[in-house]
């Protein structure tokens, strides 16, 4: 099946630091990994796991072989690199941050009174980018509307980089 | 591909022990010598835990070795060597350690006090306010200093210190865990302490350690 | 194990908690990918899981005691009776 993974510029996982082959003219290299009940295979990304695990570049990948799902992320024994979303380059990620800065103002102004406190992150809060305030703007919607809000304004975010990425 | 490294991993580990376990009892000196200078760091660490003074900790070991040396003929390989060494060691820390032995009371392992957070609460955003429990202000990045800084002469002894003021029990896990390389298994097994609680232990131990580094690297 | 304060997010103060139990793959795999998208979006706590390892390096480089010279001795003598017998 399809997913998504983002990894670091130079390819690695940023968090096992395992190195991708990249594609070069057609897929990269299948790598194997058992899944294992806890932890481990090959992670990845439905679209709708991506406003969680926002990293600079991004990658479609082929998952192959078990692939179990979890809360917010795929577990695959067998993927690889398929191509790399080169639209998620430094410009939209920061269309993204700007557009998540903007949804956290709106929030924190959509109740009387606004959540001033809240609200003095997120400016600040720009420099470290998208992943930041993608994380920013749905802790203020729970603050506001609770759990379920979190989830919705994360769902918003999908449907934003699906648009933007054009993708499925 | 992880079970099957782990799988190879202890054959051959095994295979190591029982060749050491025949030169022993061949009568091999070299063996011998080079088994009690590997696992002397261990066994002073182990010691410690149940014995306070450096004199009375090196006794123990000693004796504990001529224990291992009365026994080694009738040790049959149930556990692996080491676990077989150390549960003498710890026997005899507490039968010959007198007036100075102590059980550990493990089992009085309480959640972590106040002083016992990895970091002061101070450092994070208060109960109640926007964003409770994140920085205050981010620590240090140390990925941009140089390693010879980092893990120089100066940062090891800075961490040899601090483990030196450690409680026993945290600076026991911490030196078999990460000096000696034991196992988690190997700990517990010796302690007679769960997962759990070793892990706990471990935690608060390496935490004070990083405070530790925190102070001399950030000055 | 420890209780968090929400199934969907954890704060800062938590992850300097879990580290440990992180490093020994101890997390459920629910609070290891919360743990994983903070340290993704937090660049403190990405900081603060760094200094816990350079920490670990560190005190894996401490020096091991050598074994005294005496003890070395009484201890080959011994095993020398004992191969004796």
């Amino acid at each position: 099946m399809i997913a998504y993974k983002f990894l670091r510029p130079d390819g690695t996982s940023p968090f096992t630091g395992f190195r991708w082959q990249l594609p070069n003219g057609g897929p990269g290299r299948w790598v194997d990994a058992p899944v294992e009940p806890c932890r481990s295979g090959i992670h990845a990304c439905r679209v709708s796991d991506l406003p969680f695990w926002i990293g600079r570049t991004l990658w479609e990948v082929e998952l192959d072989g078990e692939i179990v799902e979890h809360r917010s992320k795929l577990a695959a024994s067998r993927g690889r690199l398929l191509r790399q979303i080169e639209a998620w380059a430094d410009d939209l990620r920061d269309e993204y941050t700007r557009m998540c800065a903007n949804r956290a103002h709106e929030l924190v102004n959509s109740i009387s009174p606004p959540l001033t406190a809240w609200d003095a992150v997120v400016e600040p809060s720009i420099p470290e980018g998208p992943a930041l305030l993608g994380f920013v703007a749905a802790r203020i919607a729970e603050e506001i509307s609770g759990p379920e809000a979190y989830h919705e304004e994360r769902a918003r975010q999908t449907a934003w980089l699906t648009e933007r990425l054009e993708l499925d | 591909m992880a079970q099957v490294q782990e799988d190879q991993q202890s054959s051959a580990a095994a295979a190591e022990e029982a060749e050491l376990l025949a030169r022993l009892r061949a009568g091999d000196e070299r063996a011998f010598e080079s088994l009690v200078e590997s696992y002397h760091g261990t066994m002073l660490a182990v010691a410690r835990n149940y014995v306070k003074t450096r004199d009375v900790t090196e006794e123990v070991v000693q004796e504990a070795w001529l224990g291992v040396l009365k026994g080694l003929d009738r040790f049959e390989g149930r556990s692996s060597l080491k676990t077989w060494v150390l549960k003498i060691l710890v026997n005899t820390a507490l039968t010959r350690g007198g007036r100075e032995a102590r059980s550990v009371p493990f089992s009085s392992l309480g959640p972590a006090g106040e002083d016992e957070s990895a970091v002061e609460p101070e450092r994070f955003r208060p109960p109640g306010e926007a964003f409770a429990g994140h920085w205050n202000a981010y620590p240090g990045d140390w990925s941009s200093r140089p390693e010879e800084g980092l893990l120089g002469r100066e940062t090891i002894d800075v961490a040899k210190a601090a483990i030196e003021t450690l409680p026993e029990a945290q600076r026991t896990v911490i030196a078999m865990r990460d000096i000696a390389g034991c196992s988690a298994e190997e700990v517990c097994e010796t302690l007679d302490v769960s997962e759990g609680n070793q892990r706990v232990l471990l935690h608060r131990a390496r935490s004070q350690v990083r405070a530790a580094l925190e102070r001399h690297l950030d000055d | 194990m420890t209780e968090l304060h929400s199934h969907d997010h954890i704060t800062c103060q938590e992850v300097v908690e879990l580290v440990t139990d992180y490093f020994e793959g101890a997390l459920p795999a629910d609070q290891a990918d919360l743990f994983e998208q903070h340290i993704n979006f937090c660049e403190g706590c990405d900081w603060y899981v760094d200094q816990m390892r350079t920490t670990v390096a560190a005190v894996g480089r401490v020096e091991e005691e050598d074994v005294p010279d005496e003890m070395r001795e009484r201890l080959l003598t011994a095993f020398r009776d004992w191969k004796r017998k």
